[in-house]
């Protein structure tokens, strides 16, 4: 029996589930996330990649302490998102686990997390590890699949994407860095996609540390998105 | 505040392995690592407040601390609690009562390093929590059932 995994699906049961997910990494998954945790509005963000934690670093949340109280691990609020993050936990240390400790670490921050909003958005590590299975065991989840036009991104997010259509899930599918818009007209730089296309905006790494006051093409554009969602 | 979410988890399991069954529930044991420092007490007393109205009605919390026995996978030695004692404390000192592995024993491999090698790739045995048996009565006999 297994009181945590318990406590976990109670904390999830009712609300609606988005997983942020690639299985290539570095595609803009946790800029995305948090994006899209800004647009969508209310909701809570928990950052499941739990090696590089770098949601905190996004919305200039490093090295700082979750507080804890009796509803549990208090989310860190920022606007009307409210995050949940390991580094919350640990603080700047860094985190090496063996595999079997890293799902029961990831049960136990979703577990212990005060959810107390309707949505919540997982930002998930790359590739098809143990938070796609942790995810499946605790709640029924809408995956979003980030990924780039890239030829070889393309490739290796398609393992996943067959993996969640196997499972029955049809995964809403998000091209980051697919297009510049050049005074109106949309250059492709990488070629042709396939999925909803975000644009290239040199601008949004001013705002790495304070994504929160981030407003340009991209969350524009990320709006459209939620509006299909 | 931990204790209370561990007791709610307990009693949540507890009710949905009981299902629509016609027992009475009178004892639950816990197994619980002696490292996250539970303060039992606190955890009874949530566990008796949110167990009314309940086939757990009746039912005792015993909490049994499973002592860890840890093992490098890079240098094949065994080592215990002990012998780890004074990096506990220092993430202790570092964090205070709320300290990251009172919350979540699993994340012990990161902050505690072989005493012979110094490698983080150390396995612990019994770091979960579990219910380890439950004592029911079911038409006038009580009965204990192990969980595994």
């Amino acid at each position: 029996m297994e009181p945590l995994r318990q406590l976990a699906k109670d904390k999830l049961s009712g609300k609606r589930v988005y997983a942020v997910m690639s299985a290539k990494g570095g595609v803009g998954k946790s800029v995305i996330s948090s994006l899209l945790a800004l647009t969508i509005g209310n909701t809570t963000l928990i950052d499941l990649d739990i090696h590089t934690m770098a949601i905190p670093k996004l919305f200039g949340l490093e090295g700082k302490l979750h507080e804890v109280t009796k509803n549990g691990i208090e989310p860190f609020e920022v606007k009307t998102t409210k995050i949940v993050s390991l580094s919350g936990i640990v603080k700047d240390n860094y985190v090496i686990l063996p595999g079997e400790n890293q799902s029961s670490i990831m049960e136990s921050l979703i577990a212990y997390s005060h959810i107390d909003s309707n949505t919540v958005l997982f930002d998930l590590s790359p590739g098809l590890g143990d938070e796609i299975l942790v995810l499946e065991r605790i709640t029924d989840f809408t995956p979003i699949v980030v990924t780039t036009p890239s030829k070889i991104s393309k490739r290796v997010v398609d393992y996943l994407i067959r993996y969640l259509r196997e499972r029955g899930k049809e995964p809403k599918i998000l091209v980051n860095l697919a297009y510049m818009d050049c005074d109106g007209k949309v250059v492709k730089p990488f070629g042709e996609y396939e999925g909803f296309g975000l644009p290239i905006d040199p601008n949004l790494e001013d705002y790495i540390g304070r994504i929160q006051d981030y407003e340009g093409i991209v969350k524009e554009k990320l709006k459209e998105f939620v509006q299909k969602l | 505040m931990h204790e209370w979410s561990v007791a709610d988890a307990v009693i949540r399991t507890v009710l949905n392995w009981a299902d629509d069954k016609k027992i009475k529930v009178k004892k639950v044991v816990l197994g619980v690592p002696s490292f996250s420092f539970l303060d039992v007490e606190i955890l009874k007393e949530a566990f008796d407040m949110m167990k009314k109205d309940s086939v757990l009605d009746e039912a005792e919390l015993e909490v049994r601390f499973k002592d860890p026995k840890f093992k490098c996978k890079n240098c094949g030695k065994e080592f215990s609690l002990n012998d780890v004692k004074d990096q506990i404390d220092s993430v202790r000192s570092e964090f205070g009562e709320e300290y990251p592995m009172h919350f979540m024993p699993a994340l012990a491999p990161s902050f505690i390093k072989c005493p012979y090698c110094g490698s983080h790739d150390i396995v612990l045995e019994s770091q979960d929590m579990t219910i380890d048996e439950i004592q029911v009565e079911e038409n006038g006999t009580v009965k204990t059932v192990s969980q595994g």
